[in-house]
């Protein structure tokens, strides 16, 4: 590694060094405030030489003899144009700060950079610098809290594990409603493994724990489909545009960086240790106390987890070639003993000018490996914790830990050793240790672009990207395992297959003005093909293999079915989008896109065209407002987008059923879903109003939008009626409507010399309604009851709802029990109880700077919604709940209810407990507010700035980190944001996930 | 302009290249129709699997396991699902095998019976009707009414046929069946695709006579005139009846472990059943080595030390699963058989054994059809001892114990014995017969189950624990359950048509598991 890092800099200084140069200029920018101004762009006039100040606002800039003027611009200030003599070696720049934001330039789709005040839509920048500041090993987990009106959930698995994001709510039936991420302009694949459901599995991850977090320049979230029309369907449920660092024309930099992160389990379950089981029993029903039982051993199992990371990118160049290089590790120890995971990235991009500077060639490589083993699943089977939490308390565990195989002369193999056959139960230890599973992933996103300036205001650009990622699944079960779920030889489930994406476009841009009016251009046309999942899976299940725990392909008996899996789709897409400007006070948007889906080829529909309009206005600058008022936008934009559907639905064929027996062969399974040859596209229909005012001299920012927005045309699968002759069809029906606001409001609260604050409250609010599924069948619903929990999407509710069992009760709201055994029982049908999504998030970020010292302080907060904990449901219903050692404490515990007719207001706890809870019985007790408001990040920092310019080291920076550190406010029994699965139906529910943790460390940075 | 320009023709050059959007939108992994024409794949390659799904394999936990296997006393779980309120304590949680048949039979058996036609090959359409009535005359045993002749119907109510249409719809179709195998009883079209009887016609036509002759006696009291007319035909009928072991109608696994197996060994989740260790313990029936495993704890069958066997009650108060783990699990040779019975000469034989009580002609000598029955049933398990079983005229069943839990205990309501008396009244003989049937015919228990609640035999204890109620209709203490309701998604999406099949059930019939079939008269005697 080292010797790379030598290479590369040597590279760029023999770039920076080719250049003919007379003498040197050095000086300091500052800010009106005589503030420091870093990475302001120092550049001779007329030339095409530039720097850029380093962090303490100095530069370095040769330039040639004679009178020259230098350009300094950066954003948010003035660019300033400054004379320096033919003796004049040094000089100092003051910049005045930009009146508004009008100059703010961002980076929307297709990479096209638009300045901030045109655009007729909604949108939020993030610095990849913020993002980096709580050491969070997922991007899109340090983006929580950060931007308005984004829904983030991080799976449970710990590193690795996969991420949901949704903007504006969830918008489509089948897909995941997620937003699409676009690197550089061209979409990434973010193909989503598998998730772990009642039964169990384990976070399949997906494609943004590669992404390196020090390689992000910043990051763009278009919320609304007005703004990612270009991007077509994909773009449909918003978009998080990244941008990734580049080399800088003017001075090498190095910079090192280092985290050492530790995670602790905080969500332990709150369990008694002082009732056991009676004779041998599963349930720890006694009611006689003991107080010699162990008692530390769930403590015990976790284990603290380490997160190393350890980044370094050195970047640079010279006016017509600049190039970045990043390298980064991770290593992490889970708090689950043995579970690891290691990541290492490399990142290569460079720009060079050519032909005058009339071509540009950029490339941009990204590797990433990563490699996560025993990454912990939720669910029933072969979960470590359902033994762990259901142990009966009365037994030695230390012998069950010590002794977790035994061996089995009979087969002259160790099996496990668990006094318990239940299906959901394992020795916690032999799971860990015998059974292992290994998750690799080794991906290649490289992209080539060509920049042309053809004339004076027309440029053409090219992409082509290839995002290449092979992944393999290996999960070993050992022989002696739990016989339900593993074969008496043991179970492999090998799954290995890549994605690739291809993605090319071509796009010319004009850009003029004509007196006051102005015109932005552009057209292009795009062509993706996406081949997923290209590959196979085999599992054994119970099926046994022929010999014990060897597992390869040779040693799967006949009978085992190798899957072969692919999910391609090609979409091509031509697009335009003109914009017009009236004296920097008026714009008008226009733009459409046409796609054509290899998804809906058959139907005559797989050519469809949506179009978007947008207005916005600068009243600071049509009228004259009040003083206070500084700058003031208004903005509304209304667009439509199509949607296509899954792959392969319009008219599949026929499989191969089974293996066929010794003798004959496997028969045909034929396709009877009905032929959808007149299936269309999604529909998306997005409406958005936007306010944005700077007031008090820009030391307040508002940003205000409403958005309503509603899907149509959904593609449902239904069940076909048994006599119809078919077994499933699917018709597009339905719709949905999410409307909300998003409103962002940032202060410079205190500005002092040597104390600043500055805070940023971003809160949203999204309504979510299924106005309608299928018309003439109101009682239609996607998604069921999953083992007691139902999360179900119906008609006249909202996404998700939550169904369950409540107790029955008479009128007075009395609980029924059963006559004779006096046992609650259970109201015939689910009732909807709320919906798994949050109504409001809220995200208040504040960073506080004193000299040298600064702190940041984020607060989180979900408000709404339910959760619901199955885990809780079956600590009950087993009696290892700390709440059934209180209800046992007193005796008896009070309810309101009836038998027969005489009223019941105290129950025996046993009785109580094992009528609710556990897998389908009343589920009442264990549903919970959803909200939650946290400390989410703290950050305690020092930066040291070098006062000697030749020291070797610029500037250095320290802090203390602490993430998830706290809750002011939740009910649930476990994180609702650490979720047990990222896919749409187990929101907000708890299967014996891994219990949520804090985490905090230490993050140091160098720069040379 | 000249940008929008060179976009047109960059649109229109993608525009036209959409031409491999249909291969790309197809799944490689699947196979076309095209691709199945090959060595004329096309029409036979569905019938392994459709014949597979006969028993509603996949599924068999919740629909046999679950249901009249725990229900007849064949088995029953020693996990308390649904805490111990389930179908087995008649508490409906699990109704599927109707979606089976539907699913995987009739919906591929519909296009198999179009391609027969399309590709002149009508015996496969023919033999596809068989598989359809073989379907459908066990889901019409569950449920009673069902979707037979407006099946493939557009229309938004499909409505049920009655059953006494439907057992007519079947004899005449098994009329026609019967004649065009007849006449094609060399074709060897089917070899490949049959891993019952690799294609012999004739032994197909052996499965028709023996169906028609199964379902005439399941009309014996409901429609006397209609059952012998169509058990005599059955029984003259030239092609003949299944008649030794080699005739039996077995289905191959496909290499699928026998789900009896699967749930037992894997997952733990049946045992024997108690009335079934009643009878074979106590009628000394060495079939019960080759059906179950004995078991290693003697405290558990110390009310019997001589046989080391220990089944669970029928509807049995079910405690943890740990405590009952340890009773008898099904023999280890269903670990690893490749087939699976649908139709023996045991049934057969007791079939004609009953024929012959009611004076069917062809039906021959009830005794001898009797012990016929019994010892190929003796063979075909490969038990020995079968002539001493047939003599033993002083063994019966015997009370059963459960050494858990008390409130399973039952005093067996059978006193039968084995050895025929040519003396005992035809209701004793008819007990008799239908007690050997139900031992012989383990694990394809559905015809048991229907034989029990057309005749009442064999006399079998009900359940311990009753938890029917309101939502799925009230079974009275000693009293069985009588159907399973029609399934949510019918209820939901064809409510009129299961609206006007409960009233083709007859007055005051109700879509619950208390409704009577047609077939159950709820008369005791049975002569």
């Amino acid at each position: 590694m080292k010797s790379l890092l030598l290479v590369f800099c040597s590279v760029l200084c023999m770039v920076t060094a080719t250049f003919a140069q007379t003498r040197q200029v050095s000086g300091k920018v500052t800010g009106p405030d005589n503030k420091a101004v870093a990475a302001a762009t120092v550049k001779i006039k007329g030339s095409t030489t530039a720097t850029s100040t380093s962090t303490d606002g100095s530069f370095s800039i040769k330039v040639p003899a004679g009178n020259v003027v230098l350009e300094i611009s950066s954003l948010g200030f003035a660019t300033k144009e400054v004379s320096v003599g033919a003796a004049q070696s040094s000089v100092s720049v003051s910049l005045a700060t930009q009146s508004s934001d009008l100059s703010d330039v961002v980076v929307t789709a297709l990479g096209v950079k638009r300045e901030k005040k045109a655009l007729t839509y909604a949108s939020q920048q993030v610095s990849g610098d913020e993002l980096r500041k709580g050491a969070n090993f997922n991007f899109m987990d340090a983006l929580s809290g950060k931007a308005a009106g984004i829904d983030i959930k991080i799976s449970s698995s710990g590193a690795g594990g996969s991420t949901k994001a949704v903007l504006r709510g969830a918008k489509s039936l089948i897909g995941t409603s997620e937003a699409l991420y676009v690197i550089d302009g061209v979409p990434m694949v973010n193909n989503k493994g598998g998730q772990p459901g009642s039964y169990g599995g384990t976070d399949g991850g997906d494609g943004l724990s590669s992404i390196n977090p020090a390689d992000i320049e910043s990051v763009n979230v278009l919320r609304g489909a007005n703004a990612s029309i270009l991007y077509g369907s994909q773009g449909a449920n918003g978009v998080i545009v990244i941008t990734t660092k580049k080399g800088k024309a003017g001075k090498t930099t190095v910079d090192f960086n280092h985290s050492t992160i530790i995670d602790q389990v905080s969500g332990i379950p709150d369990l008694q240790f002082s009732y056991g089981a009676i004779n041998g029993s599963d349930y720890n029903w006694s009611k006689t106390k003991s107080n010699y039982y162990q008692n530390n051993y769930v403590k015990e199992f976790f284990q603290t987890g380490v997160n190393v990371t350890n980044s370094v990118s050195v970047s640079g160049g010279n006016d017509k070639t600049t190039a970045f290089f990043s390298y980064a590790n991770m290593s992490v120890k889970g708090v689950m003993p043995t579970n690891t995971y290691t990541k290492h990235n490399i990142t290569l991009n460079q720009s060079t000018k050519l032909f005058n500077d009339k071509l540009t060639v950029s490339s941009n490589v990204i590797f990433a490996y990563e490699e996560s083993k025993n990454r912990p699943g939720a669910g029933y089977y072969n979960n470590p914790l359902t033994g762990l939490y259901l142990f009966a308390r009365e037994r030695d565990f230390n012998s069950y830990k010590t002794n977790y195989q035994v061996f089995n002369p009979d087969r002259n193999i160790y099996k496990m050793n668990w006094y318990s056959t239940e299906e959901k139960q394992n020795n916690p230890y032999w799971e860990i240790n015998n059974n292992s599973k290994l998750q690799t992933s080794s991906r290649v996103i490289a992209n080539v672009k060509l920049s042309y300036d053809i004339a004076k205001h027309v440029k053409f650009e090219t992409r082509a990207n290839i995002d290449y990622n092979d992944v393999l699944r290996d999960n070993r079960y050992a022989a002696g395992g739990n016989s339900v779920s593993v074969s008496p030889n043991g179970t492999w489930s090998y799954t290995k297959y890549n994605d690739q994406a291809l993605y090319a476009d071509g796009i010319f841009t004009y850009n003029n003005t004509f007196g006051s009016y102005s015109v932005s251009a552009l057209a292009g046309a795009s062509y993706q093909k996406n081949t997923f999942n290209n590959g196979m899976s085999v599992g054994n299940g119970t099926v046994a293999l022929m010999y014990p725990n060897f597992f390869t392909f040779a040693n799967m008996p006949y009978n085992v079915i190798f899957n072969q899996t692919i999910n391609r789709t090609i979409k091509q897409g031509a697009f335009a989008n003109v914009q017009l400007g009236y004296k920097d006070m008026f714009y008008v948007d226009l733009s459409a896109r046409n796609d054509w889906a290899s998804t809906l080829a058959l139907t005559g529909n797989q050519s469809y065209l949506y179009p978007a309009v947008g207005l916005s206005g600068i009243v600071s600058q049509m009228v004259k407002l009040p003083e206070v008022i500084s700058y003031m936008k208004v903005r509304a934009s209304y667009s439509q987008t199509g949607n296509e559907v899954p792959f392969n639905v319009v008219n599949p064929w026929n499989s191969i059923n089974g293996s066929g027996g010794p003798t004959g062969i496997g028969g045909i399974a034929r396709n009877t879903q009905v032929p959808f040859t007149n299936l269309k596209p999604e529909i998306i229909e997005g409406n958005e109003y936007g306010l944005e005012m700077k007031l008090f001299k820009n030391k307040i920012g508002v940003d205000f939008t409403y958005y309503k927005d509603i899907s149509t045309n959904q593609f449902l699968s239904l069940a076909a009626p048994s006599g119809s002759g078919f077994t499933s069809y699917y018709v597009n029906a339905g719709r949905i409507e999410n409307k909300g606001f998003e409103l962002t409001v940032d202060a410079q609260v205190i500005n002092g010399n040597s104390f600043k604050w500055k805070t940023a409250v971003n809160v949203s609010q999204n309504k979510n309604l299924i106005a309608e599924l299928i018309a003439s069948n109101p009682n239609y619903q996607v998604g069921g009851d999953d083992e007691g929990f139902a999360s179900v999407i119906r008609a006249g509710g909202s996404f998700n709802d939550l169904w369950i069992y409540k107790f029955a009760r008479n009128t007075a709201g009395q609980i029924i029990l059963n006559a004779t055994s006096g046992v609650p029982t259970k109201a015939a049908t689910q009732e909807k109880v709320g919906n798994v999504n949050p109504d409001f998030l809220l995200g208040f970020n504040n960073s506080f700077t004193y000299n040298n010292w600064y702190a940041t302080v984020l607060v989180q907060g979900k408000f709404g919604g339910v959760a619901f904990s199955k885990t809780e449901a079956f600590l009950d219903s087993y009696g290892v709940s700390q709440r059934t050692a209180d209800a046992r404490d007193k005796g008896m515990m009070p309810i309101n209810a009836i038998q027969g007719t005489t009223a019941v207001t105290s129950i025996d706890p046993a009785i109580y407990y094992s009528a609710v809870g556990d897998r389908n019985k009343i589920m009442e007790p264990y549903l919970f507010s959803r909200t939650n408001v946290r400390l989410g990040q703290l950050v305690l920092g020092y930066n040291l700035k070098s006062k000697n310019p030749n020291s070797i080291i610029k500037d250095a920076n320290f802090s203390l980190v602490g993430r998830n550190l706290f809750f002011f406010y939740k009910d649930a029994p476990f994180d609702p944001e650490q979720s047990m699965s990222t896919g749409n139906g187990m929101q907000s529910n708890d299967v014996f996930g891994l219990p949520s943790t804090r985490s905090f460390g230490v993050n140091v940075k160098f720069t040379f | 302009m000249k940008q929008l320009f060179i976009a047109s023709i960059i649109l229109i050059a993608f525009g036209s290249c959409t031409k491999d959007f249909q291969a790309t939108n197809q799944n490689p992994n699947q196979i076309s129709d095209e691709m199945l024409k090959q060595d004329f794949n096309l029409v036979g390659s569905p019938f392994s699997g459709m014949l597979y799904e006969l028993h509603g394999n996949q599924g068999s936990q919740t629909q046999e396991d679950l249901c009249y296997d725990s229900w007849m006393g064949y088995m029953n779980t020693p996990t308390d699902f649904v805490g111990n309120v389930n179908n087995t304590t008649y508490y409906i949680r699990w109704n599927s095998y109707w979606g089976r048949q539907y699913g995987n039979i009739m919906s591929p058996s519909k296009q198999v019976i179009q391609l027969a036609k399309d590709n002149g090959l009508p015996l496969f359409a023919t033999w596809a009707k068989l598989i359809r009535v073989l379907s459908m005359s066990r889901l019409t045993a569950i449920h009673g009414p069902i979707i037979y002749s407006n099946y493939g119907s557009t229309a938004s109510t499909i409505l049920y046929d009655k059953e006494s249409d439907l057992y007519n719809t079947f004899f005449a179709q098994l009329d026609t069946i019967q004649s065009e195998f007849g006449a094609n009883k060399t074709y060897a079209g089917f070899a490949k695709f049959d891993p019952s009887y690799k294609g012999n016609i004739s032994a197909w036509m052996k499965v028709v006579n023996s169906l028609r002759l199964r379902l005439a006696i399941r009309l014996s009291k409901v429609a006397p005139a209609l059952a012998k007319t169509q058990g005599e035909k059955a029984m003259a009928d030239p092609a003949g009846l299944i008649a030794t072991n080699a005739d039996n109608f077995n289905i191959s696994l496909l290499g699928n472990i026998m789900p009896v197996g699967m749930i037992c060994f894997q997952w733990d989740d049946t045992r024997m059943g108690g009335p079934i260790e009643s009878f074979m313990v106590g009628l000394k029936d060495n079939r019960i080595a080759k059906f179950f495993s004995p078991v290693t704890d003697p405290a558990l069958y110390a009310d019997h030390p001589s046989s080391p066997y220990k089944g669970i009650r029928n509807g049995a108060y079910i405690g943890a699963k740990i405590q009952r783990v340890p009773f008898s699990k099904v023999s280890t040779d269903f670990n690893t058989v490749q087939t699976r019975r649908h139709f023996t000469a045991s049934e057969v034989y007791f079939l004609k054994a009953e024929a012959a009580l009611r004076g069917w002609t062809g039906a021959g000598d009830a005794k001898t059809n009797y012990e016929t029955g019994v010892k190929l049933s003796f063979d075909d398990w490969g038990a020995g001892g079968a002539d001493a079983y047939l003599a033993d005229a002083t063994s019966k069943p015997i009370n059963y114990v459960d050494p858990i839990d008390s409130r399973n205990n039952f005093t067996t309501p059978s006193t039968i014995t084995v050895a025929w008396n040519e003396a005992d009244s035809r209701e004793l003989k008819l007990e008799k017969i239908l007690t050997q049937k139900y031992l012989a015919t383990f694990t394809n228990t559905l015809e048991a189950w229907v034989d029990h609640r057309r005749t009442g035999y064999p006399k079998i204890p009900t359940v311990a624990k009753n938890d029917s109620g309101p939502d799925w209709g009230v079974i009275p203490a000693g009293e069985f359950i009588k159907r399973m309701p029609f399934v949510n998604a019918e209820r939901t999406g064809n409510t009129a048509g299961v609206t006007d099949a409960v009233s083709k059930m007859g007055a005051g019939a109700k879509d619950d598991i208390a409704t009577r079939l047609w077939w159950d008269t709820g008369v005791a005697t049975n002569f």
